[in-house]
């Protein structure tokens, strides 16, 4: 017994590394943006709320975030759309289900810098400018799946008997759809949809090759960071922070009790 | 059926089949298309030749870099392996809410803003970094060290951070999958802890450390932000060759060839995980 005791601190000593080595970088930003940086050293002396002050007259990262926002909510009604019609299409055993959610699949297998780079190649070759628009398609096609994915499991959760009892009740095909089957979905559409938008929020590697002159705030602060920059950043990558742990939460308040029950059954 | 509606469902997959097909296959192709062009003076040359492949294989530079660079990821693969199992064993033995609650403070990370990360992990390896303050502090190193930040060094370590929980989360899936009948018989029959471990739990979860391995390999191998951060001079990776090639070097179609042979391994590596990551003879 003594030695399951050793082996159960062993592990929980190791599970605990592994969370300071995952934390470890998160927490940096957010305590250095409270104090006040001279020549790359911080004055521990004194806590301030300068970089916060000073973050609200930076026009740029503002700008930046803004053009983030619309892209995330763009990407999300987009791949929320087309995740749930693609679902349905699939569900319903039509021609080429199997072929088409293989494609869906795609861009999220392979690296994000093939299918930038192809997305680059295809605007260019059509003539498309880079702009807002070339980001929030390849930000689409590539959360399109997890959506996809989310939606597809709900919909095949969506008891049989639901429908046939729509139907027998006298409804016809869109009374059940948008009576029986899309309430049904709701969770997972919502679900799919804060992923997405979390996803999207965060999304470097297809941006920065797809991205005209506005570009994302990952974009501009990688920017940013190649040429060092100011503490107000840091101000800002607290509250990013802040703003995705919010995400997370509501993430899993729509996901996680059907997973919870998914890994049991 | 009558003709009618055979034209509707017609018109239904083709709809379905539209988006997709545009914007994700039209896009593939023509990058696999570009890889068979060249440049000249600046412009593409649309006529098909082999030239960028051969340059790939023969050229003394490439090659080597590809190789260092999957030795690269899969040591990163391996180390998030080696970190994440006992964590994810650890997770198993926790019971009742509490495991997910640990599940997702580990996951949580993931969402977080990758270029923050790395810029985070760049400061803390620094010379004047976290790490070498700390290790100097304890009287391990005399003075900082140089060797944590602009080499490979310094991509190893990045990747495997940021990667970590995608090596937890396959293998507790395959952990948790194990039926505690089969742990209980094992006790029962009188093995000991260890024995049941090396004879029931381990072999059951190879299929889980077989999908994180992949998983790692993959998001590493494809990663070029990481080693342009981090990497300096001396860390040297396909990723970067390939992103430059759009870049500086502005040679489109070497790069989608390079791209080409990045496919090939990243494919590869999906098959081997898929092949070994299939669980065998348990509940699903």
């Amino acid at each position: 017994m003594n030695s399951m005791r050793l082996s159960t601190i062993l592990l929980a000593a190791i599970t605990a590394l592994v969370a300071i080595l995952l934390y470890s970088p998160l927490f940096v930003p957010i305590v250095s943006s409270f104090f006040v940086i001279n020549h790359g050293q911080a004055d521990w002396s004194t806590p301030t709320l300068s970089a916060y002050i000073a973050l609200t007259e930076n026009t740029d990262v503002l700008a930046a975030l803004r053009a983030t926002l619309i892209v995330g909510l763009c990407t999300v009604v987009l791949s929320v759309v087309c995740g749930t019609l693609l679902a349905l299409y699939y569900h319903s055993h039509r021609a080429g289900g199997g072929a088409l959610q293989f494609i869906v699949f795609l861009p999220f297998l392979m690296p994000p810098v093939i299918s930038g780079l192809a997305l680059l190649i295809f605007f260019r070759e059509i003539n498309f400018d880079r702009s807002l628009v070339t980001i929030v398609i390849g930000h689409t096609i590539f959360v399109l799946a997890i959506v996809y994915r989310t939606i597809l499991t709900r919909l095949q959760s969506v008891s049989r008997t639901l429908v046939e009892a729509s139907y027998d009740l006298g409804a016809n095909g869109w009374q059940t759809f948008w009576r029986v089957i899309l309430p049904n979905l709701s969770s997972a559409m919502a679900g799919g949809a804060i992923l997405a938008f979390a996803l999207s929020f965060d999304e470097t590697m297809i941006t920065i090759l797809v991205t005209g002159t506005q570009s994302t705030l990952p974009v501009r602060l990688w920017a940013m960071m190649r040429l060092g920059f100011s503490p107000d950043i840091n101000a800002l990558v607290a509250l990013v922070l802040l703003f995705t742990v919010l995400l997370c939460g509501l993430t899993a308040r729509f996901l996680i009790p059907k997973q919870v029950a998914g890994f049991h059954g | 059926m009558n003709g009618r509606s055979g034209r509707y469902q017609a018109l239904v997959t083709l709809l379905a089949f539209a988006l997709p097909v545009f914007f994700i296959v039209a896009p593939l192709l023509m990058f696999l298309a570009y890889s068979f062009f060249s440049v000249d003076h600046g412009e593409i040359n649309y006529t098909l030749t082999v030239a960028n492949y051969v340059r790939f294989f023969t050229e003394p530079v490439f090659l080597p870099i590809f190789w260092s660079t999957c030795v690269l990821c899969l040591s990163v693969s391996v180390i998030c392996v080696l970190l994440g199992y006992p964590a994810a064993y650890f997770l198993t033995t926790l019971h009742g809410r509490w495991r997910y609650i640990m599940l997702m403070m580990l996951m949580v990370p993931l969402l977080m803003s990758y270029v923050i990360k790395i810029y985070a992990i760049r400061s803390i390896l620094g010379q004047s970094g976290f790490l070498n303050t700390m290790l100097v502090g304890l009287g391990i190193l005399e003075k900082p060290s140089s060797l944590f930040v602009f080499n490979m060094n310094a991509i190893l370590l990045t990747l495997t951070l940021l990667l970590i929980p995608f090596a937890i989360l396959p293998i507790f899936l395959a952990l948790e999958r194990i039926p505690q009948v089969l742990l209980r018989a094992s006790a029962d029959l009188g093995a000991s802890s260890i024995q049941t471990f090396m004879r029931i739990t381990l072999p059951l979860s190879v299929p889980g450390v077989a999908s994180a391995t992949s998983f790692v390999f993959v998001l590493a191998i494809g990663d070029f932000l990481t080693p342009q951060m981090v990497g300096g001079v001396n860390g040297f990776t396909f990723g970067r060759i390939l992103y430059s090639q759009f870049g500086t070097a502005f040679n489109w179609p070497f790069g989608a060839a390079l791209s080409v042979a990045l496919a090939v391994v990243v494919i590869a590596a999906i098959l081997a995980g898929e092949r070994f990551g299939r669980q065998k003879g348990l509940p699903r």
